[in-house]
């Protein structure tokens, strides 16, 4: 092959399109670093060495993983029964549960808050009684984690059910579940050993994005009065000038290593999936 | 006695009756298909049987117990579908062993009758591969030893042919039957194949329009049709409009032209409209043995179907086809020229519409 013809071959527009978009996504990041490096020019990285040394950094930082693993969790449980109920059972309803999940982004977050304040800041009574069966969840720390884990159950539920809804089109469901059902499988065995393997990719990519709306979510947080790492970098970066940006480039990171292990892990079974 | 009963069985979807009054009895071990044309109900019945579907009215029983109700995962019946539907999560051995680790058999009798199984579809040295990794015909081997793996008492088959190439399907189908003659299990076969019907079965239900038409043995169906459905369904079929001229001596006619038929026609009035069929291959150019029907005709064209040769002829008015089997010292007529074909009285069929 000649160079003029390998020339004509070579996808100039594609690669000039691509580069474009890459330094539009990684120059503000490159940035961002450069700028949390320039704090003292003779320790580099002072400002990810007060970070990591700040006490509220890693309990904020914990807890909101925990809360983002709950979330991941209680959406698994939630939305896949659903989604496969539907794709099975009830496909007239899909475009209803669709239009449902759309919802966290027409109605803001703040909204959500203050009508979940709203109704979960009173006493739960005996229904036409005074008698109290349970205080406000407002007003204990359990009761708000549930609120919050509810809460961003709700926000994360668009990612979720597409993400779910998406990989179990790419499986035929409806005869995976008959032939295991004429093997003797119950519902509990269909959805946990053939259903949710072959999604597993899908779910990890509703997981990851759960994950990163959950950890840098400062509404919800701020007004349910919980120290989670959104609020806290939200302060920072009202307070001081460099750690905010190491944290930034940090949670960057932790973004890409999440990607990283979701391709690891995915990989085979994507490629089995596929080929069915 | 029966082994499998289906009794009264009508199904509903809706206004829509997809299966009308469906009755059949089949014995242990029997192989039984159910042929027919898309939407004629054969499925729907098929999955009746495996509890996919209930029934809007009538009783199933499998060896004496009612299942008509029974939830599929409650059955014990193995089911194979048109894709395969193995899981891809799985590999081989998984697959066939995954009914019996629901049964929560134990390792060591998992084990022992997976390599069975393998060994009953010779795919041993793909134990250990995923399903995308094996062609079409090794997948469907695969869900064939999976249902039977847990030694179901009933064996469904829907359409497990239809997604292989030809010479898969030829092979595959003898297996299928060696291996189901083999183990003695009773077995519904699902299709719209005349062919894989007539080469596989023991007894044929024809179904057409949700309604049964014709239950035989592949060669009652093919050389006794009940019904023009079934006459024409299985195998080719000339057919032609004719006129009842002696009633009592089983004379009709076909656009001028006198034909005898074996087929009882006492009933009807002379000048009554009817339909006659004949097969192509009951047709020979005339010799010197006699025969019912000596006609003349007129040849109109030839065509070579390999192991068959199709001559048009034209008799009176009405064109009829003509098989024989090909050799290579066959002579054929030329095109234009006047011959005699006979056929048999019992070769001219008389069916109910």
């Amino acid at each position: 092959m000649s160079f003029l013809s390998r020339l004509r071959r070579f996808p100039f527009w594609s690669w000039v399109w691509f580069i474009v978009g890459a330094l539009y996504f990684i120059l503000p990041l490159l940035a961002t670093f450069e700028f949390s490096l320039t704090w003292d020019p003779a320790i580099p990285f002072k400002a990810y060495q007060r970070s990591f040394e700040d006490k509220d950094f890693w309990e904020t930082f914990i807890y909101s993983n925990v809360l983002a693993l709950a979330t991941i969790l209680f959406s698994i449980l939630l939305i896949v029964p659903t989604a496969y109920w539907i794709r099975l059972r009830l496909p007239e309803a899909r475009r209803i549960v669709e239009f449902i999940t759309l919802m966290p982004f027409v109605v803001p977050a703040i909204i959500l808050v203050f009508g979940m304040i709203r109704i979960y800041s009173a006493p739960f009574n005996v229904p036409f009684t005074d008698i109290q069966i349970m205080q406000p969840l407002t007003n204990f720390k359990a009761g708000t984690n549930v609120l919050i884990i509810s809460g961003y159950m709700v926000l994360a539920m668009p990612y979720m059910y597409r993400s779910v809804d998406t990989g179990m089109r790419t499986v035929d469901i409806r005869t995976l579940t008959e032939a295991a059902q004429s093997l003797g499988a119950n519902w509990f065995v269909i959805i946990s050993r053939i259903i949710l393997p072959n999604i597993r990719s899908a779910l990890l990519s509703g997981a990851l994005l759960t994950f990163a709306i959950v950890v840098g979510e400062v509404t919800l947080a701020s007004f349910l009065g919980v120290d989670a790492f959104g609020p806290y970098l939200f302060l920072l970066g009202q307070h001081r000038a460099y750690e905010p940006a190491a944290l930034s480039f940090v949670s960057f990171l932790l973004t890409w290593l999440a990607m990283g292990l979701i391709q690891l892990v995915s990989g085979g079974q994507g490629q089995a999936a596929g080929a069915h | 006695m029966s082994y499998l009963s289906l009794s009264n069985i009508t199904k509903q979807f809706g206004d829509t009756v997809v299966v009308d009054n469906f009755n059949l009895d089949i014995a242990k071990g029997e192989f039984v298909s159910f042929l027919g044309p898309s939407g004629c109900g054969k499925t729907t019945t098929l999955r009746m049987v495996a509890g996919f579907e209930i029934p809007t009215s009538g009783r199933i029983t499998l060896d004496g117990a009612d299942i008509t109700e029974k939830a599929p995962n409650q059955r014990n019946v193995g089911m194979i579908f048109q894709s395969y539907a193995l899981f891809p999560n799985m590999t081989v051995a998984q697959n066939i062993g995954f009914g019996l680790s629901v049964r929560k058999e134990s390792k060591e009798m998992i084990k022992q009758r997976v390599d069975e199984m393998i060994a009953l579809i010779n795919l041993e040295k793909h134990a250990n591969k995923y399903p995308y990794q094996l062609s079409g015909g090794q997948q469907q081997r695969v869900s064939l030893a999976r249902a039977l793996a847990i030694q179901p008492q009933v064996l469904l088959l829907d359409e497990p042919l239809s997604a292989l190439d030809a010479k898969i399907r030829v092979s595959l189908r003898a297996e299928i039957r060696a291996i189901q003659k083999k183990l003695g299990i009773t077995a519904i076969f699902v299709t719209h194949d005349q062919e894989e019907a007539l080469s596989i079965s023991d007894r044929i239900v024809v179904m057409n329009t949700g309604l049964m038409e014709q239950v035989g043995t592949p060669f009652e169906i093919y050389n006794f049709p009940q019904t023009q459905f079934v006459a024409n369904f299985v195998g080719s079929l000339n057919t032609a409009n004719a006129e009842v001229s002696e009633p009592a001596n089983g004379l009709v006619n076909v656009d001028g032209v006198q034909l005898i038929t074996a087929s009882d026609i006492k009933s009807r009035k002379k000048g009554d409209a009817i339909r006659v069929s004949i097969r192509p291959e009951r047709f020979s150019f005339a010799d010197n043995q006699k025969k019912d029907n000596v006609l003349d005709c007129t040849v109109e064209n030839i065509t070579f179907l390999g192991a068959v040769v199709r001559i048009q002829v034209k008799i009176g008015n009405a064109k009829f086809n003509m098989d024989t089997f090909n050799n290579p010292f066959l002579e054929l007529p030329k095109i234009g020229s006047k011959q005699q074909v006979t056929c048999s009285k019992e070769a001219v069929l008389v069916l109910d519409e």
